[in-house]
């Protein structure tokens, strides 16, 4: 018998665990978990789960980071489909994983991760979260959104975009999102990881006077006091299955944490340093007055054979100072390693120094997933495994056997991929790397983050084993019991600099949590937004109608300055010429715009005009049909976008692969229709398309008041808001619910067909059969769409400022032959504006970056296997 | 219930063993993910059934015709096959080749540079403009996408304004060795092998190329682990340039007076010629022998067609279905068999 299971008989022989009926002072249950499993590739996450939730209790749910707490509530609220077992919600039986179906039932979330779209205002995610209809309509968003944030006093304006907003912002907006549901069940996972002790406070009023109005609430966390506060009830989860639920009164904080762990605390971490007497006389480490983006003015040293623990509420810049430690974060100040400075914000520095990293995003940063497992634990000491520089497979073989062995990593081979691994095997793989290395600094960002218990013990005494062997350990928990087992000391920091200092017995759970949530009470919202002019116009510098201003601002200089030197610039002729030549431009800017804000891309644009117009040079000509001729080009516009909305969405093919195809396709078909300029366009037809009223043509009035209208629907309607939702962020829109493929495969449809007007006036003014000069309106397109200041990356652009872009290319065309330039810089012109544009918003988006510290909601990439290890917001701002 | 769970402390990880992967599921996906087994066989099948579909077309003549071509388009897709790694497409190849073919021949004729000259001028040049791409996409973060699709643009300024709006011819050197043999082989076969062995040797053999790969499945990774990342990803661009350079220089020799955009036709066989040699458009694990053997298929299948009477034209509508449909393949099989798997392991 193991530990463990002492533990387990130990703990249920004394407080006596409630009935499944539950005590009789709430009333029925209203979310009922029956026997859930739920498993991974190479993981079993979840075990015969059965949990039930009464109305009107407060229930939490406690166990280590990687317990399956999440993973429980993900299924929960169906967003995870079990491998077996049943959601009831309500006394309805949830038919399928479906998010939506849950919230229906009545079902409210807020996740650790809050699913907002960062590109979008805080009303349009409330819209998005809550439903249109509740709201009353996107216009009335902004006034709904504002009533139920403004009883926070969190200064949040709902017409801030979500990106702008803090990490705490944020998750108030979560939390008014899900309480607007008015929800029967509302879950709460690690609710106050982001809040200050007041806003706890604030918190837990919310929650009693919602479960005294019958609401059901599930409480996730691992803090137990916090936990024994709020709770009337309390399950424990540890390795995916249930240890019990017991009454919150009847037990205690001990009780708690060894039923969570499993085993006595003595057992589980391995002898202190100061114990053992292994720490060295020198230090190892040396940091002084380092700074960096979100810290300032730290100064603290480490030992060789010391570890170190840094704590603090989440975003007080422990992650930034122990990623500047490895060089991955510029920073000013000093850091020694061993007695020598390292250069400032280089990680090949650090490296060189001995300084090794042990991230806390493993999926993102600890492994190559895709890479073998022997790869990876030589990947960083592979001149070990070379010779004259060429990496032997025989010893990078041998060496993996090796580590293996010594570290019991449970892997089928060294040659399996690493992402077939159970996190803590694929932890033991990183850390296996880290002491081929030996390291003399190791520093460790949440080292045991959803890793099972077995192997947590394991990881424990590497470290220490680390630290023995002479390394200066630092680590990055915000798990308090883990911290207390293993450090010699803890440094706790609040708002980016180092409060307090726990040396030997000073160093327990309760001390860290403590002096964590005490110093951030001095935390003050610093609003410096508060004067009414400065908030609009930073606002409209960071929306998307800045880039519009500006390009129309140049384009009114070039144009006067051209005028002044020769007066036939602004001619009639020239004139209707340059608003004739922009409205092709317009429509293929706006159909990239299109695809780029559902994070697509269609390259195929510039020769799907070309075979518009061949096509249409067969039927639109002197005696054909007319109806033929357009019904042809609505077909073949269609169709085109068709095939590549479904080979983007239903298989998942890169859109450049797709459109680039599409592209050499549709390229081959108008040249096998005609490899020569032929079949004249009827004239009639041209002349019409040409018509104009004064000298401005009709075409052009037209464009333009379809790129207005499209504005117009990106920003009122509900297909616009989906789409910019889709491009922004693509995991936290499926989760809100939108039809994500739907989206997008609609986007490519629109571009295409935007694609028909372009052709038609291309082939008003070719007036002839000849694709051949459409090709350059892919790379137009694209220039349109990069100067118009689209985040390329999707989720943000306006209509608007393609329209500005697309004249001022237009612009840029006309005036070279004014100013006597020759052919070549008909390409040099669009290529290099392309290549400037790209590189000035690029470094415009990087500024407004670093200014807005605190931002990962944007950059958290998607676990890419086992959804139940998606760590916490907090490594995104590593980017 | 498994009992996997409450090991005692000092015992391996407690989580649930992985499964292995079934041995033909196994041999599948490597059969179809960045191996060379798949394409080689595909390209043993084409050259058998050639003389059925058109007799005679394993000849020396055609193949002699055909070889220099699947020569020119290896060296490219080798490039192309370092900017995927690095997850990113290199649009810019056809201004690159066409850099390369004006300068090894404008220079000596409208300059009077010596022919070593321009050679060299015709390979760095791309090298240096790669260098460009590599700085763009590293050190100004933009997207290589757009980086390549504008750099294409000025290359094709800067061929249209060397050339002054004409094309001028190879010099009887450069074209005569072009068209030679050494031993009976083309000497554009021989450049083309020493090129793919190298650039494979460094790119999977070597420190450097581990590197690479490690930046190329993940960047954030590789700088936790201290690699100089966009140092790597620098290389990676510039030494494309270099691949693009040389096939350029190449071409224009054997074609003897080159047309200004001769490069167009090589983009999307380029492209093509990876994902068919198992290089994930999600970047990472690259072959660049594979898809050097790619490029052979791909050429001989063009030749295929042609002598069943396919046009230029249709050529093109032929390489796009040829590489939707590896890329189909590729996405199909593996989920297919991850259904079959799962369902397997549910069933237990």
């Amino acid at each position: 018998m193991t530990n463990s299971d002492i533990y387990d008989v130990a703990l249920a022989t004394q407080p006596e665990p409630a009935g499944p009926s539950g005590p009789a002072r709430f009333g029925p249950a209203v979310l009922r978990l029956d026997g859930i499993v739920k498993t991974f590739p190479g993981v079993r996450a979840l075990t015969d789960v059965t949990l039930e939730v009464l109305s009107g209790e407060v229930h939490a749910l406690v166990g280590e980071n990687g317990a399956g707490k999440s993973t429980l509530m993900a299924v929960a609220s169906g967003a995870l489909a079990p491998n077996e077992g049943t959601v009831e919600i309500g006394g309805t039986v949830l038919a399928s994983a479906s998010p939506e179906a849950a919230r229906e039932l009545g079902l409210g979330i807020v996740r650790q991760d809050p699913a907002l779209l960062p590109d979008l205002t805080v009303a349009e995610n409330m819209a998005v979260g809550v439903g249109y209809k509740r709201v009353g309509g996107l216009g009335r968003a902004v006034a709904w959104s504002q009533k139920q944030l403004d009883p926070w006093q969190m200064g949040i304006d709902a017409k801030t975009r979500v990106a702008d907003l803090s990490v705490e912002q944020r998750f108030i907006v979560e939390i008014a999102k899900a309480l607007a549901l008015e929800p029967r069940v509302l879950i709460l996972d690690e609710p106050t990881e982001h809040l200050s002790l007041e806003e706890v406070q604030k918190l837990f009023r919310t929650v009693r006077s919602l479960a005294a109005g019958g609401t059901a609430i599930v409480y996730i966390s691992h803090r137990i006091p916090e936990v024994k506060q709020i709770a009337d009830r309390i399950t424990v989860l540890r390795d995916g299955q249930v240890r019990g639920t017991f009454e919150a009164s009847e037990v205690d904080e001990q009780q708690i944490v060894e039923r969570v762990i499993g085993r006595k605390l003595e057992t589980v971490f391995p002898e202190k340093g100061g114990v053992s007497g292994a720490i060295g006389a020198a230090d190892q480490l040396a940091v002084r007055s380092l700074s960096g983006d979100e810290f300032h003015d730290i100064s603290f040293a480490v030992k060789a054979g010391e570890i170190v623990g840094l704590a603090g509420v989440q975003g007080n810049g422990q992650a930034a100072l122990i990623r500047s430690l490895a060089g991955l974060e510029p920073t000013t100040g000093t850091i020694e390693v061993a007695g020598r400075a390292l250069s400032n914000g280089s990680n090949a520095a650090a490296a060189g120094a001995g300084v090794v990293y042990v991230p806390a995003d493993r999926h993102g940063e600890g492994v190559f997933l895709p890479l073998s497992v022997g790869d990876n634990i030589s990947s960083k000491t592979l001149s070990q495994v070379s010779t004259a520089g060429l990496v032997s497979e025989r010893r990078v073989l041998a060496v993996a056997a090796e580590q293996i062995k010594r570290l019991a990593i449970k892997t089928p081979s060294a040659r399996t991929p690493i992402q077939s691994l159970s996190g803590g095997n694929q932890q033991k793989a990183v850390l296996a790397r880290t002491l081929l290395s030996e390291p003399t600094v190791l520093l460790a960002e949440e080292p045991t983050q959803g890793v099972d218990a077995g192997a947590r013990v394991d990881i424990y005494r590497i470290l220490r084993d680390a630290a023995d062997a002479g390394a200066a350990v630092v680590i990055l928990s915000s798990d308090g019991v883990e911290l207390e087992g293993l450090c010699d000391r803890v440094l706790i920091m609040s708002r980016g600099s180092v409060v307090q200092e726990l040396t030997g017995d000073e160093v327990s759970e309760a001390a860290i949590a403590r002096a964590a949530l005490t110093s951030t009470t001095v935390r003050a919202r610093t609003d410096a937004d508060t004067s009414a002019r400065g908030v609009k116009l930073r606002r409209f510098l960071r929306g998307d109608q800045s880039p519009a201003a500006v390009l129309g601002a140049i384009f009114l200089v070039l144009g006067i300055v051209v005028a002044a030197t020769n007066p036939a610039y602004l001619g009639a002729f020239n004139i209707n010429n340059l608003l004739f030549m922009a409205a092709p431009l317009l429509f293929v800017g706006a159909a990239q715009q299109v695809v780029v804000l559902g994070s697509g891309f269609d390259l195929s644009v510039g020769p799907l005009m070309g075979l518009l117009v061949v096509l249409a040079s067969y039927w639109i000509v002197d005696g054909g049909n007319l109806y033929v001729g357009v019904a042809l080009m609505v077909a073949g516009a269609i169709g085109t976008g068709v095939i590549n909305g479904f080979l983007v969405t239903r298989f998942a093919i890169n859109p450049v692969v797709v459109t680039l195809a599409m592209y050499m396709a549709l390229q081959g078909i108008y040249l096998t229709l005609r490899s020569t300029p032929g079949g004249i366009i009827f004239g009639d037809v041209a002349d019409q398309i040409q018509a104009r009223v004064g000298i401005v043509p009709v075409v052009t009035i037209l464009a333009v008041a379809v790129l207005l209208f499209l504005e117009f629907a990106l920003r009122r309607t509900r297909w616009g808001v989906e789409l910019r939702g889709v491009g922004s962020r693509v995991d936290a829109a499926a989760r809100l619910g939108i039809k994500v493929k739907r989206t997008r495969f609609f986007s490519y449809v629109l571009c295409s067909f935007l694609v028909l007007p372009a052709a038609v006036i291309m082939m008003a003014q070719i007036g002839i059969g000849d694709g051949r000069p459409s090709l350059s309106y892919t790379l137009s397109s694209v220039t349109v769409v990069v100067l118009a200041g689209a985040s390329i990356f999707g989720g943000r652009g306006s209509f608007i400022g393609i329209l500005a872009a697309a004249f001022l290319v237009q612009q840029v065309l006309n005036v070279s032959p004014f100013l006597g330039l020759s052919q070549a810089w008909s390409y040099w012109l669009p290529g290099l504006i392309t290549l400037a544009a790209a590189v000035l918003y690029a470094q415009l988006r990087r500024s407004r970056r670093r200014r807005r510290a605190a931002a990962p909601i944007a950059q958290v990439p998607p676990a890419p296997t086992s959804p139940a290890r998606t760590s916490s917001a907090q490594n995104g701002s590593a980017a | 219930m498994t009992a996997t769970l409450d090991r005692p402390a000092p015992a391996p990880s407690g989580a649930p063993a992985p499964k292995p992967i079934g041995a033909a599921e196994s041999a599948w996906r490597r059969m179809l993910s960045g191996s060379w087994v798949g394409i080689t066989v595909a390209t043993v099948l084409l050259f058998a059934l050639s003389p059925v579909i058109a007799p005679g077309s394993l000849g020396t003549a055609p193949l002699l015709s055909m070889l220099p071509f699947a020569s020119v388009l290896a060296i490219v897709a080798a490039g192309q096959t370092l900017v995927v790694q690095q997850r990113g497409l290199d649009l810019s190849v056809p201004g690159m080749i066409a850099l390369a073919a004006v300068l090894s021949t404008g220079l000596p004729q409208n300059y009077g540079w010596p022919l070593w000259a321009a050679v060299i001028a015709g390979i760095v040049g791309p090298g240096i403009v790669g260098l460009v791409n590599g700085v763009l996409v590293t050190f100004f973060r933009v997207m290589p996408l757009v980086v390549t699709l504008g750099m294409n643009a000025v290359l094709l300024g800067t061929v249209f304004f060397i050339a002054d709006g004409t094309p001028s011819g190879a010099t009887a050197e450069l074209n005569g060795f072009a068209l030679d043999r050494t031993l009976g082989i083309p000497n554009t076969l021989l450049i083309a092998i020493v090129i793919v062995v190298i650039a494979g040797l460094v790119t999977q053999r070597s420190i450097i190329g581990r590197r690479l790969t490690a930046v190329g499945v993940s960047e954030r990774a590789a700088a936790a682990l201290g690699v100089r990342v966009n140092a790597y990803q620098m290389f990676a661009y510039a030494f494309a340039g270099l691949c693009y350079g040389a096939g350029g220089v190449l071409l224009a020799g054997y074609t003897k007076t080159p047309a200004l955009f001769l490069g167009d036709s090589y983009l999307l066989p380029s492209v093509a010629a990876v994902v068919l040699g198992g290089t994930a458009l999600t970047g990472g694990i690259a072959s660049v022998v594979s898809t050097g053997i790619a490029a052979l298929f791909l050429t001989q299948l063009g030749q295929l067609l042609r002598s069943v009477g396919w046009q230029d034209a249709l050529q093109l509508i032929a390489q796009s279905v040829v590489l939707i449909a590896v890329v189909l393949v590729r996405e199909l099989v593996p989920a297919f068999l991850r259904r079959r798997a799962s369902r397997r392991q549910s069933a237990e």
